[in-house]
């Protein structure tokens, strides 16, 4: 295992939510490349449908940017998926190589955070290095 | 289709995707650095790309295009600086790289020097296109 630089790493993303909605509206259909279906069902059930799916898109971006890679060799865009946790926080679930490659570099928990505003969706995601 | 063909699609999708001129998104301009795309606008790229070709191209192909295949271990030292055979694949698909970058260049940031026209190659690559030019 690839021992981590540090015991925390930070990823920072914004996306437009503009930039979302066009996409959407023109490739909705491969969103099933990008999303989850329960990401997908949850972001088609709220009224600022664009908003969170920019999040969301952040998030994932901002997560790997924590784990310290970019989208590469087998990774998908669905092996990270924001989840709801019980409390009502959104959290993060990593399948596929993205997990792999999480735990190649040590990676113990990642903790996400969402916001929007001003037409942006922003995500801060935070990898602490453990077991 | 042909190679030629593919290649003008590729350019119509980054022209589309990107809101730049198709002087701007020339076969030499780099998508991410010239270009200023960012991966949603990649993945806008690939999607026009599918839709007007037909080739499916997920965001992960273009690393594994770039790999070509070599594992991890040889591609890039422990440092995730380019080997030799790293270097010597990226010239195949690559040959706009310079390799005054040996030993400086970073695994995560070949993707910066990825051009329209190696694109344009590895789509017509995968539709097969080789021969229709």
């Amino acid at each position: 295992m690839q021992e981590p630089d540090l015991r925390i790493r930070v990823g920072l993303d914004v996306v437009g939510v503009e930039r979302v909605a066009r996409l959407a509206s023109e490739h909705l259909a491969r969103f099933d490349t990008v999303f989850t279906r329960a990401e997908l069902d949850y972001c088609a059930g709220k009224r600022r449908r664009d908003e969170h799916l920019a999040a969301r898109f952040a998030a994932k971006e901002a997560v790997l940017k924590a784990i310290g890679t970019g989208l590469r060799r087998r990774m998908q865009w669905t092996d990270v998926e924001v989840v709801r946790e019980r409390n009502g926080r959104p959290g993060v679930r990593l399948h596929g190589e993205v997990a792999e490659e999480a735990r190649r570099r040590g990676v113990g928990r990642i903790e996400i955070s969402l916001s929007h505003a001003a037409g942006l969706a922003i995500a801060g995601a935070i990898a602490v290095a453990g077991a | 289709m042909s190679t030629t063909d593919v290649h003008k699609a590729v350019q119509e999708a980054v022209v589309g995707a990107l809101g730049v001129t198709e002087d701007e998104a020339g076969p030499d301009a780099t998508l991410m650095d010239d270009l200023g795309a960012e991966s949603i606008d990649l993945l806008d790229i690939l999607f026009r790309i599918e839709r007007s070709t037909g080739v499916k191209i997920a965001a992960s192909d273009l690393g594994d295009y770039i790999q070509g295949g070599i594992p991890d271990d040889r591609f890039s030292d422990d440092n995730e600086i380019i080997t030799q055979e790293g270097m010597d694949h990226l010239k195949t698909i690559m040959p706009q790289i310079d390799e005054g970058l040996l030993g400086t260049l970073d695994a995560e940031h070949v993707i910066m020097h990825f051009t329209v026209q190696n694109l344009g190659d590895m789509v017509a690559q995968r539709a097969g296109a080789g021969a229709g030019a």
